[in-house]
């Protein structure tokens, strides 16, 4: 039996499934360390003397502030791995599966390279890029949008709306891990390659959106397009306005540059090296299950919605 | 043309372009002879336009190799679907006609005329000869594919008509709506793909994947069978498989009821829905053909159905009367198709993005038909990529392109070019204010007292005395 580490393993992905109600199941230790720090990092992989590291630690930034450094949280772990690696710590072939941010970002690709250089004859490591994540434990998209309803900011549709989006199911990216971990273990043909795992159906961003309010019995009365370049400089000067007084940001830039852009990318190569395959899709039923699964799993994540629209 | 397309057309004159355009500019890409015809050739194509008006134009300008095996094989079908029409033949004769209708070909001047006289196609079996004739002038090969298809569609029928005489031949599953439009299109699909690729005019890979050619005809047949819904239903004809409709309504009729209108818009979306499914795998196929005039003759029908689902897709019109794309929409989709993949693709994500646009989160099939939508452009984007992993690389890198770096050489070429006739214009205005001071001076303008009198604060000329006040 291979021993695994979680990092992160109390967060989104990490906990899923069963959900984060923050219990810790059954033959699993939980260890509290601060990833950040290099220190604690090597000291608990000493301890637990893992097969796999599955890493799903990651920095979430507040939607308000989408725009700058993602990269930090993770460069250490890739530090440490190696050192590691490089002093023979283990007797066991030591395997390192990295999960980061957000597909298609200049960050994530750099910072994946980094990860992926450490991949050796003793080491090997995969990348997986999920796209943007929801499902039961989601305490950022699906209330966002939500909470869109109560402030009036459903009409509004930055760009075209006709940018298609991939997002994946909590669930499945999870599956992709332990699909990943199990390649790492046995062929190992997933060794320094990166994998974009999403649900594998496009839609536009608006469509997600829409079919969320109307779920909750939302429907805009009318639209009004406001153009990607308008919302950029609206953007600017929210953010040159949030520096100057202190306030949350409303509108950042990173956010209208992802509600503009393609946010999609191929998934052939999961299917072909891991066999990833989703197992839930946005729709897996002909009702529409995909938010009644959030409900059904988490009973307190409908009220959670409520609260973070202010209803 | 009346009144009203007249303004319609006003209104449109892009529209009306296109008409233009096509009646005009149109070249076949290739033209049947007709000085060379045989009597009874002409007989085949006489016929072609009686029985067919969308598909008589196409197979028309179709490589002389396959000009008359596909019209042959069309006529035969035409023939067979008119012995299949007509309810005023009774089984016992109709069901074996229908299955032997195969060696019907082999026989020299074998005609029919048991047709009722209102049957529209009857001439047609009643000078069968001809088309008789025609067929035995034609390769083996195609023989074959034609006589093998006629096999196959001629039992198909004779089964669905027994069916109908002793039970109930309405479409009840989904599966069984597939395998309706299989027999009526799909099978065709297949038929003229077999020609395609003995004539070598498609890739052999096509056979390999039936699954494609049958999407090609399933596609037409369905987008057929939404678009009809009201025709059909007024001639007690029903497509619609139950298991979409009985979601929706109880009574098929109900669809009809102007009180159940959003919900028979709603049914309506989940059959294009059912449609749009094969509009990926049409795509894929026309990518299997090699030769213009096959494409063109594929492409068109392929087109105009797009269009058509996008102008059916919730538009309560449809459950009212007969609906049809106009005549201008037609020509220019007609021209779109007429060239290659590339600008075909951008026809379907445009009728993809207006079907995207039109949906919406009140129907039950909303996330599905954007699923669907999206799998259509992702599908033109895995073929024409608008983004190289080698252009990606380097946007990541932060580094320009070739392309990139050619458009900032030629951004600085232009400034420079402006600079320079700004300074040289400069020049020019500096040399003539030179000459004309000059020209002043030996004149014996005064420049010392000008000057002077700006000196002391006076912009302006002195006033002009008027001698009377002195």
């Amino acid at each position: 039996m291979e021993k695994v580490l979680i990092s992160g393993g109390a967060g989104f992905v990490g906990a899923a499934p069963p959900g984060p109600d923050h219990t810790v199941p059954d033959g699993v230790e939980f260890i509290k360390v601060d990833v950040t720090i290099q220190e604690e990092a090597r000291k608990v992989i000493e301890q637990a003397r893992p097969d796999v590291i599955i890493h799903a630690a990651g920095i979430v930034h507040a939607l308000s502030e989408r725009f700058g450094r993602r990269v930090e949280g993770h460069v250490w772990r890739t530090n440490a791995a190696k050192q590691s690696g490089v002093k023979g710590l283990y007797l066991h072939q030591f395997l390192l599966c990295v999960e980061v941010g957000i597909p298609l970002d200049i960050c994530d690709v750099i910072q994946g390279s980094i990860v992926l250089k450490g991949s050796s004859d003793t080491v090997a490591a995969c990348s997986l890029r999920p796209s943007v994540l929801y499902g039961p434990g989601d305490d950022r998209l699906v209330p966002a949008i939500h909470a869109c309803i109560a402030k009036g900011k459903a009409p509004f549709i930055v760009g075209d709306g006709q940018n298609l989006w991939d997002v994946t199911y909590v669930t499945n990216v999870a599956d992709a891990h332990v699909l990943a971990a199990e390649n790492l273990m046995s062929s190992r043909t997933a060794a320094g390659e990166v994998f974009f795992t999403q649900n594998n159906e496009r839609i536009t961003f608006r469509d997600f959106c829409l079919a969320i309010w109307a779920h909750f019995g939302h429907t805009p009365p009318f639209e009004i397009h406001i153009p990607g370049t308008l919302a950029y400089l609206v953007g600017l000067s929210c953010g040159f306005l949030t520096w100057v007084f202190g306030t949350t940001n409303i509108l950042s830039r990173g956010s209208v540059r992802d509600a503009c852009s393609v946010r999609y990318a191929s998934g052939e190569r999961a299917k072909l090296i891991l066999g990833y395959r989703p197992q839930v899709g946005i729709e897996t039923d002909s009702s529409c299950p995909y938010l009644l699964m959030y409900l059904g799993l988490c009973s307190t994540y409908g009220d959670r919605i409520t609260n973070a629209a202010g209803m | 043309m009346r009144a009203t397309e007249v303004l319609y057309y006003m209104l449109r004159p892009s529209q009306l372009r296109s008409i233009v355009q096509w009646k005009v500019w149109h070249n076949p890409v290739h033209e049947r002879n007709v000085n060379n015809e045989t009597e009874t050739q002409k007989a085949c194509f006489k016929f072609l336009d009686l029985t067919s008006r969308s598909f008589s134009a196409v197979i028309k300008e179709l490589h002389p190799e396959l000009l008359l095996p596909v019209c042959v094989f069309y006529l035969v079908l035409r023939g067979l679907d008119t012995i299949e029409d007509d309810t005023s033949i009774p089984l016992k004769t109709k069901e074996p006609m229908l299955r032997e209708f195969k060696d019907y070909l082999e026989q020299d001047g074998w005609t029919f005329d048991g047709n009722r006289p209102e049957e529209k196609d009857r001439e047609l079996l009643v000078q069968f000869h001809n088309v008789i004739t025609e067929f035995k002038n034609m390769k083996p090969a195609y023989r074959e594919i034609v006589k093998d298809i006629t096999d196959k569609m001629g039992n198909g029928m004779a089964d669905y008509c027994r069916k109908a005489e002793f039970e109930d031949a309405s479409v009840k599953t989904i599966e069984e709506y597939d395998l309706y439009c299989y027999y009526v299109a799909g099978l065709v699909g297949e038929g003229l793909t077999r020609l395609f690729v003995e004539a070598e005019f498609g890739n052999p890979a096509l056979l390999s994947r039936p699954r494609l050619h049958k999407s090609m005809g399933l596609f037409l047949q369905k987008t057929n069978i939404i678009r009809d819904v009201r025709e059909d239903h007024d001639d007690d004809r029903h497509f619609w498989p139950k298991e979409i409709w009985s979601k929706y309504v109880t009574e098929f009729e109900d669809l009809f009821k102007p009180e159940n209108r959003e919900t028979a818009l709603n049914c309506g979306s989940e059959m294009v829905l059912n449609a749009l499914e094969h509009a990926e795998e049409c795509l894929f196929y026309l990518a299997g053909l090699r030769e213009q005039s096959v494409f063109n003759f594929c492409a068109i029908p392929q087109a105009m159905a797009i269009a058509t689902l996008e102008l059916c897709f919730r538009n309560p019109d449809m459950f009212d009367r007969n609906i049809k794309i106009t005549k201008g929409e037609a020509c220019q989709l007609m021209m779109e198709s007429t060239q290659n993949l590339h600008v075909l693709c951008d026809t379907f994500r445009r009728y993809a993005r207006r079907i995207h646009k039109k949906n919406t989160p009140k129907d039950p099939n909303f996330l599905k038909i954007s699923i669907v939508c999206g799998k259509i452009e992702k599908f033109i984007d895995t073929i024409f990529p608008q983004q190289t992993a080698a252009q990606a690389k380097l946007k990541v890198q932060g580094e320009k392109s070739e392309a990139e770096k050619e458009k900032a050489r030629q951004e600085a070429e232009t400034r420079q070019d402006l600079y320079f006739m700004l300074a040289l214009m400069g020049v020019i205005v500096l040399i003539v204010s030179i000459i004309m001071l000059t020209a002043a001076w030996l004149l014996g303008a005064r420049f010392d007292l000008a000057f002077q009198e700006l000196k002391s604060g006076n912009f302006r000329p002195p006033a002009k005395q008027i001698p009377g006040e002195l």
